[in-house]
């Protein structure tokens, strides 16, 4: 489902990312990318969803290699294979929980019946069924990030990547989100998330893909944080 | 249809939140699409003198009553081989009555009380080379009249000449000066519509880039995240081009109109010669928007 082969990434300002870094993630795993600040977590999840190009090697999702799609058709459609969540939720402050998923829809072009069915349907999904026509102001940490999971997953994507998506939240919410998580990988989507949370890795004992200085250290398949 | 819905909802969602933005650029485009017209309007405006005080002819020989069939063949075909001469064509005296009843269509004291025998037959002669008129005058025997100054022409079957090449180059330096005048400062004007309505389209992206970022996410394609802000912009743009010619129809009715009839020598731009300009005005506010468009969106070109 993902490769990276022999991927390195060098930003314009001379700062390595990545270096010579080689990942293979079957459909349906989940992973964890672990490691400290700087070591390239970020970096491969931007290389996924082709937002950078790698300055060597090459990168597949999907069975597609990522950078020679064309912006004009070829990377909007890889992105709607892959859902995206994020530790600040990004989610639009001046619409309501149903329109915020909707908008993911709607600006990929889907006809209203299929809207009307889907969004509610995900929204039941992720426990907000109850939530639909509340702003993002009037929901805890926790359930914002539900409404994102729900943003993420409403298009049914192959692929679901996590930045630190409990970075903002109390150890019980975590858990909760994981759960959640772990629920939407059970149905077949292949989740990675990029994570800094000890106890969270620990306690869910998946494959874990250590990064430290752009380098992979270590790649255990039912691992823990350190 | 949904997606039309979607692209006139986003734009008109869009013009709300930028709304004093939005008011700039479409003043400044309404300004300088109105300078635009007027440019226009002033050009047609003196095209009109220009007809009504020659004819667009350089020298006019007018012919003596009455008129011999012979001698207009004859002197139409020497007065083509002059060198001077680029064009002539003859105008009898019904065509002449017909010209003269068109121009002054708006002053009915003209039309009606002047009968039609009195227009005379001419030769309408364009020149090739105006410095050279001396050889028609010298063809014709014409001497200067030293108390009317009418150039009478002792060939026979010629009334006298008429020289417009003095006049022409006058109003012709008249227009260039005034249309080019407007022309520029419409063409300054236009540029800044161009800058004003960019910079709205810029900001109006600033302010939804969290948005775009999620449309570009979830793999909203290109077209999709930009047509909004072009439409916005065409939408700038146009609302200048109508309020213009509104405007101008406007000017047109309260100021020409007041015009009519009181200078009674002078021709007016009737709404026929407005009507004749707004596609010029469209097609430099579809310029607008383009260029506007192009260079406010550039920087979200990427995905």
């Amino acid at each position: 489902m993902i490769s990276l082969q022999n991927v390195t990434k060098t930003y314009k300002n001379g700062v390595t990312a990545l270096e010579a870094v080689s990942i293979e993630i079957e459909k349906g795993e989940f992973v964890f990318v672990v490691g400290p600040s700087g070591s390239g977590k970020s970096t491969t999840l931007r290389l996924l969803l082709r937002e950078e190009e790698p300055s060597m090697g090459e990168v597949f999702v999907a069975g597609k290699n990522v950078v020679r799609l064309s912006s004009l058709g070829g990377i909007p459609k890889l992105r709607r294979n892959i859902g995206c969540v994020f530790q600040d939720f990004k989610l639009l402050q001046d619409k309501t929980v149903f329109e915020n998923v909707s908008f993911a829809l709607e600006v990929i072009g889907k006809p209203k019946h299929v809207i009307d069915a889907r969004v509610p349907e995900i929204l039941d999904y992720v426990g907000l069924g109850d939530k639909l026509n509340n702003y993002p102001d009037e929901l805890s940490g926790g359930e914002q990030q539900r409404v994102s999971i729900a943003r993420a997953c409403v298009n049914r994507p192959l692929v679901l990547l996590a930045d630190e998506p409990t970075g903002n939240l109390d150890p019980n919410t975590s858990v909760d989100i994981m759960r959640l998580l772990d629920k939407v990988n059970k149905i077949g989507t292949t989740v990675v998330m990029a994570t800094h949370d000890q106890a969270i890795v620990d306690a869910m004992r998946k494959r874990v893909i250590e990064l430290d200085h752009g380098k992979v250290v270590r790649d255990q398949s039912r691992g823990v944080y350190s | 249809m949904r997606r039309i819905e979607f692209y006139f909802r986003e734009t008109a969602a869009g013009i709300r939140r930028n709304g004093i933005m939005a008011f700039a650029a479409m003043s400044t485009a309404f300004i300088a699409l109105f300078l635009f017209g007027l440019a226009l309007i002033i050009a047609r405006e003196i095209n009109l003198v220009i007809e009504a005080v020659t004819g667009n002819v350089q020298v006019a020989v007018y012919l003596s009553d009455p008129v011999r069939p012979d001698t207009v063949t004859r002197l139409q075909t020497e007065l083509q081989q002059l060198p001077a001469v680029a064009s002539v064509q003859y105008e009898n005296k019904d065509e002449a009555c017909a010209r003269a009843k068109k121009l002054f269509e708006s002053n009915p004291a003209i039309t009606e009380n002047v009968p039609c025998e009195v227009y005379p037959a001419s030769f309408r002669v364009t020149l090739a080379d105006t410095a050279q008129y001396g050889q028609i005058t010298a063809r014709l025997s014409c001497q200067p009249d030293p108390t009317t100054h009418d150039i009478t022409c002792s060939e026979p079957g010629v009334l006298k000449v008429l020289d417009f090449r003095d006049i022409l180059d006058r109003l012709s330096a008249i227009t260039r000066v005034l249309r080019n005048g407007v022309l520029f400062i419409a063409v300054v004007m236009l540029v800044s519509a161009t800058v004003l309505v960019a910079n709205t389209l810029r900001m109006g992206m600033f302010a939804r880039r969290k948005e775009i970022g999620i449309m570009r996410l979830v793999g909203a394609t290109n077209w999709r995240i930009r047509v909004p802000f072009l439409i916005e912009g065409l939408v700038e743009a146009l609302v200048g081009a109508a309020l213009a010619i509104i405007t101008l129809f406007l000017v047109k009715v309260f100021v020409v109109d007041q015009l009519r009839g009181r200078i009674v020598w002078l021709p007016l731009i009737r709404n026929g010669d407005v009507l004749a300009i707004t596609p010029w005005i469209l097609i430099a506010a579809a310029g607008v928007a383009i260029v506007a468009g192009t260079i406010g969106i550039r920087r979200f070109l990427d995905v």
